[in-house]
Formats: structure tokens, sequence, C-alpha cells
């Protein structure tokens, strides 16, 4: 059976002057019903073209040919019943608003048409109310596709962000793989020059070659750099539950001469196991202790590893009694290459904090310094304790 | 009489085939190098062919990976396919750190990989070493004929 509201409707009132057009299906047993939801629909200012429907093939039918902006449902049906049209539309995937146009509707079935996914309910004694309910589905429903969209968007502008930095890894790592093997050359053939010929020219080319000898091999080390630190974003690390503990006591036997040199004592608590990637947890304590080596004071370094809880991560520090960092240099240190101190007062190229916070940030951890009263620096990073869980959060 | 050892370089960067012979040059060993710029070329000399008709096989191979022509992973696969030349062994010798490279290499056959060292002294260590190892510690098998 169908009909046209618009018609029915048109023979007895003038359209509203701003009427709304709306494609609505109704599934409905009763005709005269079916006409009354239409009227209502009509003096609420909508244009209605609805499709009347009382069992499931013409309902699945229906919705293929005519896709409706709402479904009018009501709940008893000699056929089928309402909620069925429910739960297909919804087992479908279907975001179509669906209201439940009942008779009789008790408080148990009205929460149970809710639950299975309708988006409203109105009593046929009540019908008045049946256009701004509509109003109310429709507007929630472009919401739900606008809100759907900006997530959308979002998913893939992070999708390309994610791209464009991948990207970047991979020409970083090709553009510093590739600048290797002409810099060699350079490098090779200045200190070919400098061993050969020193003396024999005259004490300025000495100088001249001296100078580009040791551009060539400061480049050199920066493209060393470079590589490692771009590697940290490649694949290759295998992730598992990382024991810090064996991973200190391997990086402390690895610093052992130069923290013997000057007197250096490191501390620490016993350490979680961390998730990550062994050789770049090493990495991040062999960093920091380094550095709180490096960077020391008149006084031997001593040096403090600590861990403490911070669900779901392990919260380190490695403190020290250093010359410490100045608060307005606090986030500037861990820029690539970033250097607060010359050449000649500390070595090195500004790419060991870098490397630390790129490692952590990959793994969802974080790194910050912080005061630390009297003298020195506070490192602190974060670190996941635990892989991703397995389906319901279980966690070890 | 023991002959002198035989090595041929496979690389396309004159500039190191002059670093390498710096490196050898007179050391006690007197090795013998040989070089050829790609790895057709490198495959004509293994094989004797053409106006390499008179040359000796090599005792070892230090063979770059990127070269014009072949590759050196082509050249390395093409002489451990060849029953005549498969037991000459092949130090890569290549800037290369890339992962993939090394364990290409290994896979395909190589017998060790060297980096090329951005140190002048570095490098000539590693080329000093590398013709003590072969020529010194290493019993090679019979040079084919």
């Amino acid at each position: 059976m169908k009909s046209t509201g618009t018609a029915a409707a048109a023979e007895t009132e003038a359209l509203p002057t701003s009427a709304t057009k709306l494609r609505a299906l109704l599934l409905e047993d009763n005709p005269l019903d079916a006409a009354l939801v239409v009227r209502a629909l009509f003096k609420g200012g909508f244009e209605v073209a609805a499709d009347v429907v009382q069992d499931e093939a013409a309902f699945t039918k229906a919705l293929r040919t005519h896709p409706p902006e709402v479904v009018l449902a009501d709940y008893n049906l000699p056929s089928w019943k309402g909620m069925e049209a429910i739960k297909l539309l919804r087992a479908e995937g279907s975001d179509i608003p669906i209201i439940v146009v009942s008779g009789a509707l008790g408080d148990v079935a009205a929460v149970e048409c809710i639950r299975q996914g309708a988006t409203d309910y109105v009593l046929k004694d009540g019908l008045t109310r049946l256009p701004e309910v509509v109003r109310r589905a429709l507007r929630e429903k472009k919401e739900r596709n606008l809100r759907r969209q900006a997530e959308q968007d979002l998913a893939r502008k992070v999708d390309e962000l994610a791209r464009s930095n991948a990207d970047l890894e991979q020409f970083a790592y090709v553009a510093s793989h590739d600048l290797q093997e002409p810099l060699r050359m350079v490098t090779a053939y200045t200190q070919l020059l400098a061993e050969r010929y020193a003396g024999k020219l005259d004490a300025n080319a000495d100088k001249y070659i001296g100078y580009a000898s040791e551009g060539a091999q400061r480049m050199q080390v920066l493209i060393q750099d470079l590589l490692a630190f771009s590697r940290v974003g490649r694949n290759g690390f295998t992730h598992g539950n990382v024991d810090c503990n064996s991973v200190l006591e391997e990086v402390l036997t690895s610093l052992a001469p130069a923290m013997q040199e000057c007197g250096a004592v490191v501390t620490h608590d016993a350490l979680p196991s961390v998730w990550a990637d062994r050789t770049q947890v090493a990495q991040i304590f062999q960093n920091l202790i380094g550095n709180a080596i490096k960077f020391r004071g008149q006084e031997p370094p001593v040096i403090a590893v600590r861990a403490e809880p911070a669900d779901p991560c392990w919260r380190f520090s490695v403190s020290d009694n250093g010359i410490g960092i100045a608060p307005e240099y606090a986030e500037t240190i861990f820029v690539v290459f970033q250097r607060l101190h010359a050449r000649t007062e500390y070595p090195g190229n500004g790419i060991g904090l870098a490397i630390c916070k790129k490692i952590i940030e990959h793994n969802g951890g974080r790194i910050w310094v912080e005061p630390q009263a009297g003298s020195g620096s506070n490192f602190k990073f974060t670190l996941p304790g635990h892989g991703p869980d397995p389906a319901d959060g279980a966690r070890s | 009489m023991k002959l002198l050892p035989e090595l041929l370089v496979v690389d396309d960067n004159p500039a190191d085939v002059a670093l390498v012979s710096e490196a050898l040059a007179g050391g006690l060993r007197h090795t013998k190098i040989n070089s050829v710029g790609d790895g057709v070329e490198a495959m004509a000399f293994l094989n004797r062919r053409e106006k390499y008709a008179n040359s000796l096989r090599p005792d070892l191979v230090l063979l770059d990976l990127n070269l014009p022509k072949k590759d050196g992973l082509a050249v390395l696969a093409a002489m451990k396919a060849n029953p005549d030349l498969r037991r000459i062994p092949v130090v890569i010798f290549s800037t290369s750190q890339l992962r993939k490279d090394v364990v290409r290499s290994y896979e395909v056959g190589a017998n060790c990989y060297v980096r090329k060292p951005g140190n002048l002294n570095e490098f000539f260590a590693a080329v000093k070493s590398v013709e003590e190892f072969w020529f010194n510690f290493v019993n090679l098998p019979p040079r084919g004929e």
C-alpha cells in the first residue's frame, strides 16, 4: 500500500509557507493512522513524501529504493514488530532516525526501543509532539554527520602528518647517508694532504689545510649524529619487557672509565621493567648519565637514578650535582644540535638529549628537566610499564 | 716459491682505489692490486674474458656495493653461483651502514662486511687489517688456474 501524504493533506489545508520537504518511511498497518501521522507532520511544517509499508519485505525494499530521512514505526503490527525494524535498521549500521509511533507503549517497551536504537517515541494520542521530535532527530543526525565528518577530516590530517613525518625521516636518512660518501673523500684527502705536505708548503697552507680537515671531520660527526637521530624513528627496534636494572648495569660498565677519571658515583633504586627497545633504553641512560659526568662542577659527580610508578608509566629521574641548566634553556636543550657551551668548553654536538627525547616520545613518554635545589640538574622521563593490553586491558 | 697475493678492488671511485693503494703501498706483503670500476668489468676480470684473458684469478675481492652497470650484490651473487669463483673470499667494502645492505651481503655469501671509515687513518687501518688477516692468518684455497 502506498500513499503520498502531501496529496492527501493538501485536499483540506493549504501548505504552511516555508514547508520542509521530508521523505518518510511509515511502518503502519492502519491507513487512517498513517494519514493522521502525515497530517500531524504537515501541520508541523513538513511537506511529507511517505512510503507506507507494513511488513519486513516491503520495509527493506523501501529502504533501498527510496532511502528515507526518517522512519516512523508502529510498535504493534499484525505481521511484524516495530522492534524488529529498529534492530534491522541498526544492524545494517544505518544512521536514519527511527521514531516509534504507538497507540500504547509501556515504560519497559519504550526503554527497550531506545536501547535497541530508536531515536524517540511518540504516542498516537500525542501526535502534535511529532513534528518537533522529527525536527530534533533530523538536527541531531546532521550534528552527528558533521561530527563524524570532522573526525574523519582530523583522522585524515593525522594520517597525512604521519606520512609527511615518515617522508621527512626517510629524506634525512637518505640525505645523510648519501652525503657521507663524498664527505669521506674530502676528509680522507685533506688528511692525506695534511700528513704528506705538512711543513712543505708555507705556514698559511698548513693552517688552511688544517681548517678544511677539521671542518670536514666535524661535518662527518654531525652526519653520523643526524643518522643516529633519524634512525630512532625507523623500524627495526623490538619492543619487549626491559629490565632497567640490567640495562643500567651495562651502561655503567661502559661508562666506567669516564666515571673513574673524575671519581663519579652513581646510586640507584631498584628499577622497574619498562616496555621498550632494550638498546634504546640503554641509550637514554647512557646519554643522561654521560651528560651528568660531562657537565660536572668542581666536585666529583654524584648521580642518582630513581624510578616511581605513574600508572600506566614509570617516572624516572636522573639527578646530578653538576653545573645545572638555567631555567630559560629547559626546552631548547632538547632540540637537535642545540648547545649551551662553546665546543672548546664541553665537546659534543648537542644530539644526546634530542635523541633521548625522540626515543621517549616514540614510546609514548615524555622528558623534561626540573630545577634542582642547590646546584645540578634533574632530568625526568616517563616510559610505559607494559605493552599494549590484550583485549580487556588486563595488566601485569 | 710463494706468489705475491692478488687483490681485486671493485670500486667506481678512483679516489677510494687510490686510498686502498696508498694504504698497502710499502707494506711487507707486496700485495698486487688490480682494480675495475664496475660490476660488468669485475665479471670480465674474474672470468678472464677479453682484455683480462691473461690476468690471474685474485685471492681476495674487495667489493664496493654501489657500482654502475652491475651492483656489488649482483657481482657477489654471480660469483657464488659460479663453481670457479665461489671459493674466492669476498670482502664487502662500502660506505653504507644500512641494515639491509649488511644483511643482504651476508645472505648472498659475503665473507665479511667492512664499512669504509670516514677518517683517513681508520681507512688505512681497515685496509691493512683486511690484508693482514686474509693474507697472513687465513688459509686461502689454492688459486684457480
